[in-house]
């Protein structure tokens, strides 16, 4: 940037200011201040006392910082402890199983609308999309009915089934992309080189799409794992609930305990994040790789 | 190696024939050149030959065995692909190799052909890259090596020097040619580049609408074109056509151009023209075989000259007869120019004439 603005000054002595450039600087900076305040806010509280917390004028920051509050959380000794251990159990198992279900559909169906021809193909291809023209909280009484009548309300199984529904769309979606991407003469020379049609997709075609495999897990993982109103809905049993419904519950049961609740919100999104990190170049990837010809 | 029996093969895709009744044997150790313009049906059949699609009628044989209803893999081909179809995720070395493990070879046996391969190929020094780390002519390479690997019955091409720039695909057409000639391998090559087909191919089969026109060595299809269309097709530039209508005079047969010109036919050509359907001829005539002169003269018909186009060897120059263009070829020292009129002397034994209803070349029979 630096050397930009020398080479400016030495061919024009006068630069004016870039108005422009200055007005979407600050844009930038109170967009940043405006989504990473409310986070800090939370990291800065869950290392108080309950006591510092309710104080006012506010602590702005811990005068005493205390880890007391993760350490309660992750103490399976402790009922608290015993109490999100569990949520997140169940969070990590529904999301996950929501994940690679999701892979296990959508990699064919994705494949299939890519690569096959059959009668009704577009108006399938568009139905799936159909699906996320509207907000998900229409389909809510409908879906309870459904699982009512499945005798799956109150069961992991119905929110696995419901994230699935929301999840698939844009993975079937972004999938299709990826392989309508990857030349069709791939697999032919594979056939030929001795490989059933089926050896030819595991063994050529899925590893080319592996990013666009980790780029839809991730989304449908972190659906998944942050979804509250249909797990608010479906959920009855406290042992079953997830970690958006059971944070909720539990730390507002009878007081609000900020700071355990600020800790508990933490926990919660360090799975994402550290997803997120670990597999962010394959996402990146993903997400450009469709729309460029190679 | 082994033989290659195309017998009465069509493929179809709802109502439109994309091959239609092709008929040919390629022999053992010969190299064949489909050629036609897009769209003709060239790629469909070789596909069909490879098992890629199935097909909707008559059966191939490769060696002794009908292989019409089996898998790619149990046909005993390779195939060199347009855009080469390297694996990207592999290295040249596994890329190399993958036709063998596939067939379960032993670990020494693969790694012994591979580095064979790449050693005919000149491509040792890249067995550990990846194929996007590899220029066009590389790649190409890689692509044949990984269809000679294996020793195949039969080695199915297709285009596989369009994507290369035009001083690397006369350096690889050689190249392909001499692989064909070390090897003896049966080739099946197609191509759009009718030069490409002329150049390499031992016979070529020119194909149009999914129909094989013409199957036959190139120096025969350049000699005797069996249509227009062939004749046309093959040879750069293109064989100059021209309509003309048969006109008997006495003892004497006349083509009559519709500018009025009139042309005298030899006995043969008499003969030929007179079996046209309905009067009508379509005259063909090659560049070379074509003469210019300054001023009138017996057996040449009059034109303006459109342009002139300077080669160094030689210059084209691109004649009017009636709207319709006729190339003739001349020495680089003619000095002519545009709107000249001129006259073209025609060569009795060397202009082709086709019935101007059916467009098929006319016998003399």
């Amino acid at each position: 940037m630096t050397d930009t603005f020398a080479d400016a000054g030495r061919s024009h002595p006068k630069t004016p200011v870039d108005w422009w450039r200055w007005g979407g600087r600050v844009f930038l900076l109170l967009l940043l201040i405006f989504t990473v305040l409310p986070m800090a806010w939370m990291v800065l509280t869950s290392i108080k006392s309950q006591f510092a917390a309710m104080q006012y004028p506010p602590q702005w920051w811990p005068a005493e910082p205390t880890l007391e509050n993760y350490y309660k959380l992750l103490d399976p000794t402790n009922s608290v402890g015993q109490e999100f251990l569990r949520y997140f159990w169940n969070s990590l198992y529904v999301s996950i199983a929501t994940t690679i279900l999701g892979v296990v559909i959508a990699v064919p169906a994705a494949y299939a609308f890519s690569r096959f021809r059959f009668p009704g193909r577009a108006f399938l291809f568009f139905s799936v999309l159909v699906r996320n023209m509207f907000p998900a909280v229409v389909f809510l009484m409908p879906l309870f009915l459904m699982m009512r009548w499945l005798g799956l309300v109150g069961s992991h199984g119905s929110l696995i089934l419901t994230y699935l529904t929301f999840g698939l769309p844009l993975s079937i979606w972004l999938l299709k992309g990826f392989y309508d991407n990857i030349p069709i003469q791939l697999e032919q020379a594979a056939r030929i080189d001795g490989a059933t049609r089926f050896q030819a997709f595991c063994m050529i075609v899925l590893p080319l799409s592996t990013p666009g495999i980790i780029a839809t897990s991730i989304f449908s993982f972190i659906g998944a794992w942050n979804e509250y109103v249909y797990a608010v809905t479906f959920l009855n049993n406290k042992d079953m609930l997830t970690l958006p419904v059971g944070i909720q519950r539990y730390f507002t049961e009878f007081a609000t305990d900020w700071p355990g609740l600020m800790a508990a919100t933490f926990l919660m999104s360090v799975p994402v994040v550290v997803l997120f990190l670990v597999l962010q170049k394959y996402f990146v990837r993903a997400l450009t790789e469709g729309a460029v010809k190679h | 190696m082994a033989q290659v029996v195309l017998r009465d093969i069509v493929k179809t895709y709802g109502n439109v024939y994309a091959v239609s009744h092709v008929s040919l044997t390629v022999e053992d150790g010969e190299f064949v050149a489909l050629v036609g313009p897009s769209g003709c049906g060239k790629t469909t059949t070789l596909n069909l030959i490879a098992g890629l699609i199935p097909l909707s009628g008559g059966e191939i044989m490769i060696g002794d065995r009908e292989v019409s209803n089996l898998d790619p893999k149990d046909r005993d081909i390779a195939m060199v692909f347009q855009n080469y179809a390297l694996y990207p995720n592999k290295t040249v070395f596994n890329n190399l190799a993958f036709p063998l493990q596939m067939r379960k070879q032993q670990r020494e046996v693969i790694d012994r052909k591979v580095r064979e391969a790449a050693r005919v190929l000149d491509i040792t020094h890249l067995l550990d890259r990846r194929p996007r780390e590899l220029s066009g002519g590389q790649q190409q390479r890689v692509a044949l090596g990984r269809a000679l690997v294996r020793d195949p019955a039969v080695f199915l091409m297709d285009e596989p020097l369009s994507n290369l720039d035009a001083k690397l695909r006369v350096q690889m057409r050689s190249e392909i040619k001499r692989f064909h000639h070390n090897l003896n391998a049966t080739v099946v090559y197609v191509t759009h580049d009718q030069l490409e087909a002329v150049t390499m191919a031992d016979k070529m089969a020119v194909m149009h609408g999914g129909v094989l026109q013409q199957y036959d060595s190139p120096a025969n299809v350049f000699a005797s074109p069996v249509n227009t269309f062939v004749a046309s097709f093959v040879g750069s530039p293109a064989m100059s056509l021209m309509p003309a209508e048969v006109a008997v005079k006495g003892t004497e047969t006349v083509l009559q151009g519709a500018g009025g010109w009139e042309l005298l036919l030899s006995a043969i050509n008499a003969r030929k023209a007179q079996n046209a359907k309905n009067g009508k001829v379509v005259l063909g005539a090659r560049h070379s075989t074509l003469k210019l002169h300054g001023s009138p003269r017996a057996g040449a018909v009059p034109g303006r000259v459109y342009s002139v186009e300077p080669t160094g060897d030689v210059t084209f120059v691109q004649v009017s007869v009636d709207g319709e263009i006729v190339n003739v070829s001349v020495a680089p020292s003619v000095m002519i120019q545009p709107d000249e009129t001129v006259w073209i002397e025609f060569d009795q034994d060397r202009m082709h004439l086709f019935d101007g209803a059916t467009t098929t070349a006319l016998k003399a029979a």
